[in-house]
């Protein structure tokens, strides 16, 4: 097959596509062009779905690595060294302890049980992004007492009834507000509602947080223990090395260090598992719909073109010719089609950023990198040839006497 | 030039034998203008595909310029096509979505031996010498009937073939158009020596033949020179 031949090929297939059936080529290249898109959007989305989850998991739970009691132990103990130990670690930003205690909230009529986290203000606003959500007042402040800050769903609506309310509140506290928490061990006292915070995240949302200070009054000594400590990395450097690094200065001793990966593959993972399933049946019904069409189409081309291949046979054309120039259509349809079905892609992932779908717990997105394009791209390209070439192979070996006859 | 011996083609459609051609014998010389003439079904296609390379007889022998056509790979054929023959359907047979000067200079970009600048040269040439040359980018659909056979002709003839077959050129066209189509192979003929081969049955076309070969249930049943056709 010399560059001669390829070029006949070419043209012939080219003048095919220029002047033949407009709407052919159109309805071919939109039909592409949407299942491009089908096979991207979903994975797309999940996979966004899986970014937005997992972000909010970072932010807002477990940092880049979670330093957890031990199986059997309910607390981490010796809290301060192990917080100094870690935090003089290279490639870590700061490390925050969280401590909750179940209370109880009463606001006028209205009761409600929510937990509350208690933090360090300085450590913590280095690890998540909370202090940057609030909707009213203020973040709580290093060594503030009587102060706390609660979520957007937990402070309610004043000026939705309580029968109507989606779930229970306080019926619309506002900062400022006095709100009287009663702890599991009988410790209680009258918080002033220093902030409200919304972060989209439920568990948050639905949590209070007040300082490590005052919860050592509540505890009644100082509170050398923690549930759990969040260690930020700072740039640069891998969640892996950090946690490497922890164990090697036997943090591992004092409790369990896992970075968010780890913790993912056991939570998330699952979820994703299933998104995997439905992502492959999406690709899969994608490529048998463009094979099936391109298939029909070149098909029907070649049916309608035998006499016409017999024609170009008898006066001298080589078969190759013919079944290239057949190929060459395929491929700059598949392209064409390929092309749309980014544009559309990108089109919608523009769009969705804009107006992506909002849930408590994740907000779809799409999730889109040149690498997804590039393989979904690659995909269906050769799904397209492989579609085209087989009519093509066989009309070009047929008999010239048949396919004149025709 | 061409030599054909003992030629036969039997068809097989279920048990019935139809014998197109039946032990046909006949050399053809250089320069000639053949035509070959007869009733429908008299096997005057067969033999033009035989030699045409584009079926396989049953039996017998074809030499063409001293080579043995049935020794002949499947590309040797395609590439005896392209180098050596041109062929003029009954229905011109241009491809639709090539213009004029598309499917004429078509067969010419296929040759190893022919520059582009040569390919557009001969293409240009040979439209010139059929009169369409100010239509070359028209689609065939824009022109008449008889303005694409000569289309046809042009197309047979950019590689300056050895023989130029022709079956039944004139069938689709008016006594008018078919004038114009005989009267520029005949001017090929005798310009360039061209040796033609062609099918026909309208009595009137042996005018234009030097010998007319009569066929009837695949066998020749005359042969001869035709002498009226010098002085016309
Ligand atoms: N492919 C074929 N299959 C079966 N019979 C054929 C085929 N081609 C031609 N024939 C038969 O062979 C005979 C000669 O046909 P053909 O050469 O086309 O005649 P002509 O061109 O002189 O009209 C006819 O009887 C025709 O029916
Ligand atoms: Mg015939």
């Amino acid at each position: 097959m010399g560059q001669k031949e390829l070029k006949v090929a070419f043209l012939l297939a080219l003048r095919s596509l220029q002047r033949g059936s407009r709407s052919s080529v159109i309805l071919t290249v939109l039909i592409i062009g949407m299942c491009f898109t089908n096979m991207i959007f979903l994975p797309s989305m999940f996979s966004g779905i899986g970014q937005s989850i997992t972000k909010q998991l970072v932010d807002y739970e477990v940092s880049n690595i979670l330093v957890s009691p031990k199986s059997g132990d309910q607390y981490i103990t010796d809290i301060d060294a192990t917080l100094d130990l870690i935090n003089g670690m290279p490639g870590v930003q700061r490390a925050s302890p969280h401590y909750s205690k179940g209370a109880t909230f009463k606001y006028r009529q209205r009761i409600l049980g929510v937990s509350v986290r208690a933090i360090s203000p300085m450590d913590e606003k280095e690890v998540s992004p909370v202090y940057t959500k609030m909707v009213a007042g203020s973040y709580l402040g290093e060594g503030d007492t009587g102060e706390i800050i609660i979520g957007k769903p937990i402070a309610g609506d004043a000026t939705v009834r309580q029968e109507d309310e989606f779930q229970a509140s306080l019926g619309g506290v506002r900062v400022g507000d006095s709100i009287t928490v009663e702890y599991g061990n009988g410790y209680t006292k009258d918080y002033r509602v220093k902030g409200i915070y919304s972060t989209g995240w439920s568990p948050v949302d639905n949590a209070a947080f007040v300082t490590w200070t005052d919860m050592e009054l509540v505890e009644g000594k100082t509170l050398d223990k923690a549930d759990y400590i969040t260690v930020r990395a700072k740039p640069g450097y891998t969640e892996q090395f950090i946690k490497n690094e922890l164990l090697a200065y036997g943090v591992g001793v004092n409790g369990q260090v896992q970075t968010m990966t780890d913790l993912l593959s056991k939570s998330v993972g699952k979820v994703l598992q299933s998104f995997a399933i439905i992502n492959a049946v999406s690709l899969v019904v994608s490529v048998i719909i463009t094979t099936v069409v391109l298939f029909i189409v070149i098909t029907i081309k070649t049916l309608n073109s035998r006499k016409q291949i017999g024609i170009l046979k008898a006066i001298g054309v080589d078969k190759e010719v013919i079944m290239h120039n057949y190929g060459f259509q395929v491929i700059i349809l598949g392209i064409l089609g390929i092309i749309l079905g980014i544009i559309i892609t990108l089109l919608l992932a523009a769009y969705m950023s804009v107006h992506p779908i909002v849930t408590p717990e994740w907000s779809a997105y799409l999730y889109i990198t040149p690498m997804d394009l590039l393989t979904n791209s690659v995909i269906l390209f050769c799904a397209a040839v492989i579609a085209g070439y087989v009519p093509a192979y066989q009309v070009s070996r047929e008999e010239i006497q048949s396919a004149m006859r025709a | 030039m061409i030599e054909i011996t003992d030629l036969r083609k039997i068809y097989r459609m279920g048990t019935v034998e139809v014998k197109a051609l039946d032990g046909l014998t006949l050399n053809i010389e250089k320069g000639e203008f053949l035509g070959i003439m007869g009733p429908s079904g008299s096997g005057k296609s067969t033999l033009l595909h035989m030699l045409g390379l584009l079926d396989l007889p049953t039996s017998g022998k074809i030499v063409i310029d001293g080579m043995d056509i049935s020794r002949f790979t499947d590309y040797e054929k395609t590439m005896f096509r392209l180098y050596k023959l041109g062929y003029v359907f009954q229905d011109y047979a241009l491809v639709p979505d090539l213009t004029v000067m598309e499917n004429v200079s078509l067969p010419a970009m296929l040759r190893k031996d022919r520059t582009e600048e040569q390919t557009i040269k001969d293409s240009f040439g040979i439209l010139q010498k059929i009169g369409l040359c100010d239509r070359r980018e028209h689609l065939p659909r824009e022109l008449s009937g008889g303005q694409q056979q000569r289309v046809s002709l042009a197309r047979a003839m950019v590689n300056k073939p050895d023989i130029l077959f022709a079956d039944e050129p004139c069938a689709n066209l008016d006594t008018e158009n078919s004038r114009v189509v005989l009267d520029l192979f005949r001017e090929i003929n005798e310009s360039m020596h061209q040796t033609i081969v062609m099918v026909s049955h309208e009595d009137w076309h042996k005018d234009y033949f030097h010998r007319i070969i009569r066929m009837r249930d695949g066998k020749i049943i005359s042969d001869g020179i035709n002498g009226a056709s010098k002085n016309t």
